[in-house]
């Protein structure tokens, strides 16, 4: 009799340690997967408003708050480290409250520089700020700054 | 008809009210200079009135002139005037009273003179003659010409004067003679106790219509003579009276009196009619028409809410009215108000009536533009928002703003909800850069636009700035 049903009963430990065996991998590819995203995630290392950025380097020049209109341009510089996986971020300019611009930049992994500039004209001077964001529109920061004589 | 039922109650308590004040004016001021100067540049207006309506431009512009400094020079030159009539009467005498004149008479010395000897027990002998000539009747006199004074005759009987025994002749308001010598009576049916001051006053009584006070040194008693009779007078008044029918003086008097409540009334009827053609000058005079501009004013308004927008912020008001009183109308005598206690938050829509309109006495509303207000409330709320330095100005040559910190960095601020909703940051006032050399500190500010919004209690208003200056990298 146990003979008989001795192969049904060694089908069906068999099966058992199966599942149990796929569960486990499941759990540990989740578990990896979520740590994998918290170390990963995308965060600004650095944003600065300046006057040029070096394209060699990518570093930002004269970093300040205020800039002359003379000097025809300014730049939003951003640093993110890390980058997880390609993705676009946001450069929304406004100029006392109203809205003048809003530039998708493209990052890159493992780390990524971008900046965006606008050129100056008479009409701009003012405060303003830049509100950077990511691909889903969360914001990551504000820079402030003026254009002034 | 029509005319008169325009007139309210209030414009006859209007008229009457200023007549009278007019006419106290004229009963405190009458008969002093004030009052003649008065009269002097009442006088001058109506020519310079005259000369306007005539054209005459140069003869209108000096009196107007004159009129003007007159005006001026009148309260300098009289200030003393006009403050003795109002400082020496009570409010009654101001306001009700008629002042009496108070010039003296010769009866009222005569009188008093009288009294003053008779206190002291001095005998006197006083004559006042009447029409018929005493010179045959009396001997003895010493002419004398004074004017008559309580102190003449109290002198002229004094013991020690060597004609106090004589009595003194009063004509008209001087002593003629005194020391006379009067002839006596012989009746033989006068008291015991009258000496011959009394037989002397009673003789030439008998013998003339001269009337004869006597005072006795004895008892001081004051008694008349007149037409055979003598006797005692017990008081000022039946004095008074004696010598007043004597002089013939009572109707005079009586004639003065009737005089003065003639002038009276007529100043009074003259007062309500000047009064009444000044009101129905200026408040029904030629009608003229003014436009104003009136800011709208909001009342009673729900603290919690405010005023976000309103369609108009002026309205403009046709008036019309005398031009006297449009000429003299203040613009702040005329108000547009609107209740907004039963305001809601949102738009509210409110018609402009005559209720809503405030204007002074005798000015009428003809129009008004626009006839309905759209005024949108919101709630008030607080709302945290970020501070943002605006600067201006350039900085020194080679340098660059680096770096700022400042605190706070955020300001609770209380506005209206659909204000504060769309405002992302608040702006302090404009910070100059020209003077900043090297890193260091200041204050800004805060400018809040709109005005409505304002900083919340216990939060600051003014932002600390620290700033760190750099050498440009060129």
């Amino acid at each position: 009799m146990v003979r008989r049903y001795r192969f049904y009963i060694f089908l069906f430990v068999l099966l058992c340690a199966n599942l149990l065996l796929v569960h486990r991998t499941f759990s540990q590819n989740h578990q990896r997967s979520v740590d994998d995203t918290v170390q990963n995630k995308l965060t600004l290392d650095l944003a600065v408003m300046c006057e040029e950025v070096k394209e060699k380097d990518k570093t930002p020049i004269n970093q300040a708050i205020v800039f002359p209109i003379k000097i025809g341009k300014v730049s939003c510089f951003s640093m993110f480290d890390p980058v997880p996986e390609k993705t676009f971020i946001y450069h929304k300019w406004f100029h006392k409250d109203t809205p003048s611009t809003n530039k998708r930049l493209t990052l890159q992994p493992p780390r990524w520089a971008t900046y965006s500039s606008i050129q100056l004209r008479e009409t701009d001077k003012g405060p303003w700020r830049v509100e950077i964001s990511d691909r889903k529109g969360n914001l990551l920061y504000i820079l402030r700054f003026s254009i002034t004589d | 008809m029509s005319f008169f039922a325009s007139i309210r109650w209030q414009d006859i308590i209007d008229i009457l009210l200023n007549s009278y004040i007019l006419f106290r004016l004229y009963v405190l001021f009458r008969e002093t200079y004030v009052f003649r100067v008065l009269t002097g540049l009442a006088l001058l207006w109506i020519f310079q009135r005259i000369a306007v309506f005539f054209g005459l431009i140069l003869t209108s512009w000096v009196l107007q002139g004159i009129t003007a400094v007159a005006a001026l020079i009148i309260i300098i030159v009289f200030r003393n005037e006009i403050r003795s009539v109002l400082q020496a009467k009570n409010l009654k005498a101001i306001l009700w009273g008629f002042p009496q004149k108070s010039v003296p008479t010769t009866i009222q010395i005569i009188i008093d003179s009288i009294n003053a000897l008779s206190k002291r027990h001095i005998g006197a002998l006083i004559v006042l003659p009447a029409k018929e000539d005493l010179k045959d009747m009396v001997q003895s006199g010493i002419p004398l010409r004074g004017l008559v004074s309580k102190e003449m005759i109290t002198s002229i009987f004094w013991g020690d004067n060597p004609v106090h025994d004589g009595a003194a002749i009063i004509e008209g308001d001087r002593i003629a003679e005194v020391g006379v010598i009067l002839p006596l009576s012989y009746r033989s049916d006068l008291p015991s106790h009258y000496g011959t001051r009394h037989r002397a006053a009673l003789g030439l009584a008998e013998t003339t219509d001269a009337l004869i006070v006597v005072v006795s040194e004895e008892t001081g008693k004051v008694l008349v003579a007149k037409d055979s009779n003598i006797e005692e007078i017990y008081g000022n008044t039946d004095l008074i009276k004696i010598l007043q029918a004597h002089v013939g003086v009572y109707e005079e008097e009586n004639g003065y009196q009737q005089r003065e409540k003639f002038k009276i009334s007529i100043a009074a009827i003259v007062s309500v009619f000047f009064i009444t053609g000044m009101w129905f000058s200026f408040s029904k005079g030629f009608d003229t028409l003014i436009t104003l501009e009136i800011p709208a004013e909001y009342t009673k308004r729900d603290p919690r809410f405010e005023i976000v927008d309103a369609s108009v912020h002026t309205v403009r008001l046709d008036l019309t009215g005398s031009g006297a009183l449009i000429k003299s109308m203040q613009p702040e005598q005329v108000q547009v108000k609107l209740d907004l206690e039963n305001a809601v938050v949102g738009q509210n829509i409110f018609s402009i009536t005559q209720e809503n309109i405030t204007l002074p006495p005798g000015i009428f509303l003809r129009k008004v533009v626009p006839s309905v207000i759209e005024v949108t409330l919101d709630e008030t709320i607080k709302k945290e928002i970020p501070v943002q330095i605006d600067w201006v100005g350039e900085l020194p040559k080679g340098l660059i703003l680096s770096e700022i910190f400042f605190d706070p960095e955020k300001i609770e601020v209380v506005g209206g909800k659909r204000i504060l909703e769309n405002l992302s940051t608040i702006y302090t006032e404009k910070v100059h850069l020209e003077s900043m050399k090297i890193s260091g500190t200041m204050f800004a500010n805060l400018a809040l636009t709109p005005a409505a919004l304002k900083i919340a209690p216990g939060s600051k208003d003014k932002i600390r700035i620290a700033y760190v200056i750099k050498p440009r990298i060129e």
